[in-house]
């Protein structure tokens, strides 16, 4: 029942579109869905000498998954440190806490003048806005570990090694990877911020930013489009990954 | 307590319609927006959030292209008269720190720049179709039910731009003039804030290269430099004014077969080339990283930090960066010319005269126009500035 119900707001809105767009009459504004519509059925033409969707998306998705991934190598271990080691999150979390509201994007000159122009700077950014929710998810994850699983294993003679890596871990897991998950959305929303730093030449972003220059609406909101629905898809895989490994979580609640 | 809470929200909305009056009643004739190069100006001017804008090319023929808006006078013929004809635009640069080390680099990059030049000077038309492939990759640009060839457009586009590489005397007097109009804006307070002409001109401009190019190019034999294993950065902005690098890249086997020097692109496929091979005499000496940007002050925030070596940009941020004390220099003319004044369809105004009118009759009325430039102290905002104030309209900067 549910699935059906979901479908009928986006028809909707594409009708209401659809709608909208004839009687405003300005492209500027909404363009027509006859303008959008081709553009994403032919993901394999060339876009303003920018490549084709197809090709921009895999650009991007390179960006992305580069910079999750540092991201993850960075936050898992740091966040299991500071979720154990109180002193070491005494000592980290001020700093935690003053970088954390920043965007991504006023990191922009700052990226390209340490990690110069190109894909370092890009997976800068990203890493910034995976980092984060990957960082404090993790923390919480450790720190809701029943303290009784500890114990217990504490008790049997577990060295404190075998306690992290045997209990802590595995208990924080499920919580450390709703941090993966919202971690990949928020560093597949910087994408644009990323794209935007000079010296791109290709992916969604820079496509869609590019496309303004000429007033092209149409190739924006494909951009548009296309970065939703591979975020979609991306956070449908976090999830089904979480339904089949992580669902003794809600049997132990 | 009711009565306070009364009294509370009448006192806010009448500070909020104080703070409407305010700002609606201004004082200046014309308004001017920044819009951090020209990406928002055919989108403002659709949605009526402007009047009119001033961009380089091509973007001035995007309005006339999506029937948004009309070109009503080019940037050489902005009043006063005669005054702009031939203004200088676009410049090649180079880092002073670079030019020490890589001197015949730079010299060979400087005759590439000369030899395109002089390729777009005698085929034109080739010259613009290249420009739509690397701008556009000669695909369309659609507006509603319009669509248009970007080929066409750069046709239109090309010839309002005079393609010039000699850094002549009368062209550095041009620059000189851009040094006062950015000290009038107040945006130049560094090493340039009280110069005279000459130590302005010997701060600026390094003609040195341009006359070594000159006397290779005559002599007919290239000197190659030392091989370079180092990529080197280069910045350009995707505009048709900086056509000469673009020539230079897509046309690479003509120059190497007729001058043994070319930038050749290490993926020939790409419409936008990042890496490009210098050879020079067939040999390759050096991987050039080429870096697009949006607007000019990008292009200097790179050239400050070392990530690029040169950099084709327009003549006011690299005055400013040089102002700023980035260890740079002016070494020729990419272009003279090259900007459109755009006006909403709705206009009356058709040229200059009928748009001083139209700016006059609206600010009579409470409702001065509002005309957008890419960035305070660009050479489109010091023009247009001029040209407004000049035909006795004042200028104020707005907020959209």
């Amino acid at each position: 029942m549910r699935r059906p119900l979901g479908i009928i707001l986006p028809i909707l809105l594409l009708i209401i579109w659809e709608i909208a767009a004839r009687s405003i009459n300005n492209q500027f504004i909404l363009p027509t869905l006859e303008t959008v519509i081709p553009v994403l059925l032919s993901p394999t033409v060339d876009i303003l000498g920018t490549g084709s969707l197809l090709h921009n998306a895999a650009v991007s998705l390179e960006r992305v998954g580069l910079g999750f991934l540092v991201a993850l190598a960075i936050a898992v271990p740091l966040g299991v440190g500071m979720g154990w080691w109180p002193r070491l999150d005494a000592f980290m979390d001020t700093t935690v806490q003053l970088l954390r509201p920043i965007p991504p994007l006023a990191w922009g000159p700052l990226a390209i003048a340490w990690f110069s122009v190109g894909l370092s700077s890009m997976v800068f950014i990203i890493f910034l806005g995976a980092f984060f929710p990957i960082l404090l998810n993790t923390i919480d994850g450790v720190r809701s570990v029943k303290r009784t699983w500890i114990e217990a294993a504490e008790t049997l003679g577990a060295s404190e090694r075998q306690v992290l890596g045997k209990v802590v871990l595995p208990g924080a897991a499920p919580t450390i990877w709703t941090g993966l998950r919202v971690g990949f959305g928020v560093a597949w929303m910087c994408v644009v911020a990323a794209e935007w730093l000079p010296g791109t030449t290709s992916g969604l972003g820079y496509l869609t930013l590019y496309a303004y220059n000429f007033g092209q609406m149409q190739y924006i909101i494909a951009g548009m489009i296309t970065i939703g629905t591979i975020g979609i898809v991306f956070d449908l895989l976090f999830r089904s990954v979480e339904n089949r490994w992580f669902s003794w979580r809600r049997l132990e609640r | 307590m009711n009565g306070v809470r009364l009294l509370l929200i009448g006192c806010l909305a009448a500070l909020l319609i104080a703070a409407a009056c305010t700002t609606t009643k201004t004082t200046a004739d014309v308004g001017i927006l920044y819009t951090k190069g020209t990406g928002p100006m055919p989108t403002l001017l659709a949605t009526k959030q402007i009047d009119g804008y001033i961009a380089w090319q091509p973007f001035a023929e995007v309005a006339p292209v999506a029937q948004i808006g009309k070109v009503i006078t080019y940037s050489g013929s902005l009043p006063p008269d005669d005054r702009w004809k031939n203004h200088p635009c676009c410049v090649l640069t180079a880092r002073t720190d670079f030019m020490g080390s890589h001197q015949a680099f730079v010299d060979d990059m400087g005759v590439a720049t000369i030899l395109a030049t002089r390729y777009i000077t005698d085929h034109p038309s080739d010259a613009a179709d290249i420009v739509a492939d690397w701008l556009a990759g000669k695909g369309n640009f659609t507006y509603g039910n319009i669509s248009v060839s970007s080929v066409e457009v750069l046709d239109r586009a090309f010839p309002t731009v005079k393609f010039v590489n000699e850094p002549s005397e009368q062209w550095m007097a041009g620059q000189i003039e851009f040094v006062y109009a950015l000290r009038e804006l107040g945006t130049i307070n560094g090493k340039l804030k009280n110069t005279t002409d000459d130590q302005t001109k010997a701060l600026l401009f390094d003609t040195g290269p341009y006359n070594r190019d000159m006397a290779m190019i005559d002599a007919g034999s290239i000197v190659a430099p030392p091989v370079e294993a180092n990529p080197i950065g280069v910045g350009y902005l995707l505009s048709d004014h900086h056509a000469s690098l673009f020539v230079a890249v897509k046309k690479w086997q003509y120059f190497n077969d007729t001058y043994g020097i070319a930038l050749k692109p290490e993926d020939p496929a790409a419409t936008r080339p990042d890496l490009v091979d210098l050879l020079v005499k067939g040999k390759k000496i050096a991987t050039l990283k080429l870096i697009p940007a949006d607007a000019g002050p990008q292009l200097m925030q790179l050239a400050a930090t070392n990530t690029i070596q040169m950099a084709y940009v327009g003549n006011p941020p690299a005055i400013s960066a040089i102002d700023q004390g980035t260890p740079l220099k002016i070494l020729m003319a990419l272009n003279n010319e090259g900007s459109g004044v755009v006006v909403i369809t709705s206009s009356p105004a058709t040229d200059w005269n009928s748009f001083v009118q139209w700016a006059k009759e609206r600010s009579a009325a409470g409702n001065p126009i509002k005309m957008a430039a890419p960035g305070k102290g660009s050479i489109q905002d010091v023009m247009l500035r001029y040209a407004l104030e000049e035909s006795g309209l004042s200028v104020k900067e707005v907020q959209a």
